[in-house]
């Protein structure tokens, strides 16, 4: 199958890094379709950010192979760093800039020039909705409007895929609301998005496909529907004053799966496929033990349970 | 006390940064110690120079046909301050030799005992120097004399003259010249005096008996004692040190103070160029927009030069301001202008890639701070910016040789206090573009952009 040809945007074989003794990441093996929006998923310090860092190249792989638009992602040329976009962590720009004058550097540095780069930096201007501050120092803005501007750089020389690291850290809902707007208006004219959160929400609404990593490790990718509806059992959490004595805990290991979420055993979660009806069953146990509950919480199935289910951790741990 | 516990919590906060830093923490340490080191030993050298702890060196070139100049040199030798040095490799030192010496930099001073030295300190021939300064009234005359062109030889007006480096700055000189002075001054007190006094006592030596002459001050001899001071006077005329640079040079006078003094300022602060580069490099790492760039079809050695160019305009900029105030307040002469350029060019480039080299192993902010301007200011403590290296102790000046800032400066007073051309600066300029070279492969090797 030729590049030009393959439906195949992204693939990573065997992908490895290592920092000494430690894996950053530890045999990742994806494939991602043109015209994705595809979500990589997962606490902090799951492998999220070197993936991106050596899918576009600013990262050596220690191991494994990448490639882009079905071309060998090393040596990395000049037409294939032209597909990419990246839309770092930190809000990578120069702040005593105005936005205009990034844009303007960014896009010569992407070999934009003349009408067409004003062009375009008129567009990602208005898709950022910072159209009409566009002349002050960057300095100025607020933090939804930095963030804003991160993206509008990103995706400033129109690549054909836009790699997306954790965008919305840090920022109101309301500029998220609009970020999220614009990445998923940018989908639909065919450009592939691969965006990195360790927001659940985010993946759900935004991604047809995720993956899930913890530890460098993809550990489970699909469809958000299909991953809640196989692996996505809801969950309570329960908080007690103290301690439960063994047998009311034999009792509540009898109704689903038990994690502790605390060494002395006085936080919990239970693991159920229908936790509604698991919940009157849960309160007469611990009615018949006299323990006093300090708070209960009940989690449908979402993509934050099944990474629970998955790593019994939380993503935000 | 909840204050305090603040307070304490805080103090306890930014140690702990501190010392996890440990890289910045040791540079914090390493900086002062360091500096007062090389200044103390640098410095030492300034205050201690001609003195016996720290002797001058002077070569010597006889050319005297009498006996008197040996004398001299003998009675020199018992002083201290200076050490002279009468022969070289194959034999007593020639003018030739002497000035060779000065002009390769490997010597600073020649004293040149002239043919008729003997005889004009025994007041036997009369002074037809031409120097156009005004005599002072000191028993020998100081005259600084220029060279009108490489060919001339040294004046032969003068009974004795010193070759000076014109890159030695006037304080040093005058010490040079105040020791030689007084040597000399003695030695023709000492061949002149007894046989003016004789002669002045002639018409009256039948009325005073020899042994009362010993016991009576001259001013009580009247009209006798008066002739003898304008004897003194009038042969104090004729006995004249000439300070003058050597053959070869391209200056027709002596360089000013502003001459001597604006390119080590200039050196010193293209320099400090280096912490601006470093921290700009730093930043773009730390704001990620490194990794922007990364990504984009922009080879990392572009990057790079796309970064330095403008500070390296800014340096030739500031070279360009700092010799233009020279020029135009103070009237310096700048010499040979394709020497001068090529010497600027080259210090911008060793500055550039200095800065290139702090980028790549300063990994914080306190790290470059530190790191910048501990060798911005020792390295220009050891290249002779703050003091002349020749007086600074031989192992500081075989270090000042591993310095940019030396041979920048030596370029420079080359060409603008030694009137060279750019033929005579490629050395110089050679080691500083390697300098450039090594600073700038090592800063590319070892930057880390993300």
């Amino acid at each position: 199958m030729s590049a030009e040809t393959t439906d195949e945007a992204v693939s990573m074989v065997g992908l490895v890094k290592r920092y000494g003794t430690h894996e950053a990441v530890d045999g990742i093996d994806l494939v991602i379709r043109r015209g994705e929006f595809f979500g990589l998923l997962g606490p902090n310090g799951a492998g999220k950010t070197t993936t991106i860092g050596m899918l576009c190249g600013f990262i050596e792989p220690t191991q494994g192979h990448i490639r882009i638009g079905g071309m060998p992602a090393l040596p990395r040329s000049n037409t294939l760093k032209r597909k990419l976009g990246l839309v770092p962590q930190e809000l990578a720009f120069y702040p005593t800039l105005s936005a205009h004058d990034n844009l303007a550097f960014f896009g010569r540095i992407f070999g934009l020039q003349g009408q067409h780069l004003q062009s375009r930096i008129n567009t990602v201007l208005a898709m950022a909705r910072l159209d009409q501050r566009d002349r002050e120092p960057v300095t100025q803005f607020s933090s939804g409007m930095k963030r804003r501007l991160n993206i509008a750089i990103g995706m400033l020389h129109e690549p054909e895929i836009l790699v997306l690291d954790e965008p919305t850290v840090g920022i109101d809902a309301q500029s998220r609301s609009a970020i999220l707007e614009t990445l998923q208006q940018l989908n639909r004219d065919g450009v592939t998005v691969i965006y990195s959160t360790h927001y659940m929400e985010e993946a759900q609404r935004l991604c047809g496909r995720v993956a899930i990593m913890d530890h460098g490790r993809v550990i489970a990718t699909d469809s958000p529907r299909r991953l809640v509806r196989s692996l996505g059992d809801g969950i309570i959490e329960i908080e007690f004053a103290g301690p439960p004595v063994d047998a009311c805990v034999e009792k509540l290991q009898a109704l689903g799966t038990l994690r502790f979420q605390r060494e002395d055993r006085s936080a919990f979660s239970l693991q159920a496929p229908e936790p509604e009806t698991m919940l009157p069953r849960l309160l007469e146990v611990v009615r018949g033990f006299d323990v006093s509950i300090r708070s209960l919480r009940l989690l449908e199935p979402n993509l934050e349970t099944v990474f629970l289910k998955l790593t019994g951790r939380q993503l935000r741990d | 006390m909840a204050m305090l516990s603040q307070v304490g919590a805080i103090s306890v906060k930014e140690l702990k940064i501190l010392l996890r830093d440990r890289q910045a923490l040791a540079l914090l340490f390493l900086m002062p110690t360091f500096f007062i080191l090389v200044m103390s030993f640098a410095l030492e050298g300034v205050f201690e120079a001609g003195t016996r702890s720290r002797p001058l060196e002077i070569l010597v070139v006889n050319q005297d046909r009498g006996d008197l100049a040996q004398k001299t040199v003998k009675a020199a030798k018992r002083i201290g301050g200076i050490t002279l040095v009468e022969t070289g490799p194959s034999g007593p030192l020639t003018l030739e030799q002497a000035e060779a010496s000065i002009r390769k930099g490997t010597q600073r001073f020649a004293l040149v005992f002239r043919g008729d030295y003997t005889e004009r300190l025994q007041g036997a021939t009369a002074d037809t120097r031409s120097a156009t300064e005004p005599r002072d009234t000191a028993a020998l005359n100081t005259v600084q004399a220029g060279r009108a062109g490489e060919d001339q030889p040294p004046a032969e007006h003068a009974a004795i003259s010193l070759i000076v480096d014109p890159a030695i700055n006037q304080q040093v000189q005058t010490v040079v010249s105040g020791i030689v002075s007084g040597i000399v001054e003695r030695m023709r007190l000492a061949t002149q005096l007894p046989a003016r006094i004789q002669d002045a006592l002639e018409p009256i030596a039948d009325e005073i008996p020899p042994a009362d002459l010993a016991g009576t001050g001259v001013d009580e001899l009247g009209e006798p004692a008066a002739e003898i001071e304008k004897l003194i006077a009038d042969e104090a005329q004729q006995i004249t040190l000439e300070i003058t640079p050597p053959r070869g040079f391209g200056r027709e006078r002596r360089p000013t103070a502003t001459e001597q003094n604006v390119p080590a300022y200039a050196i010193f602060g293209v320099f400090f160029i280096v912490l601006t580069i470093a921290k700009s490099f730093l930043r773009e790492r730390l704001d990620g927009t490194f990794v922007r760039l990364l990504t984009a079809p922009l080879p990392k050695p572009l990057l790079i030069i796309g970064k330095l160019l403008p500070y390296y305009l800014v340096n030739l900029l500031q070279i360009a301001l700092m010799f233009a105030v020279g020029v135009a307040v103070f009237g310096m002469t700048l010499g040979s202008l394709p020497a001068f350029a090529v010497l600027s060019l080259a210090t911008a480039a060793t500055a550039n890639g200095l800065g290139l080299l702090v980028a790549a192993f300063g990994r914080s902010e306190a790290q470059v701070d530190t790191l910048a301007v501990l060798l911005a200011i020792t390295l220009a403590a050891l290249g002779g910016i703050m003091v002349p290296t020749f007086v600074m102790p031989e192992s500081l000046q075989m270090l000042s040789r591993l310095t940019p800032h030396a041979w920048a400066l030596a370029g420079y007073q080359d060409v603008i206090v030694r009137g060279l051309t750019l033929r005579d600066v490629l050395p110089e300029t050679g080691v500083l573009l390697g300098f450039a070279a090594v600073f700038l492969l090592v800063g590319l090797w070892r930057l880390r952009l993300n």
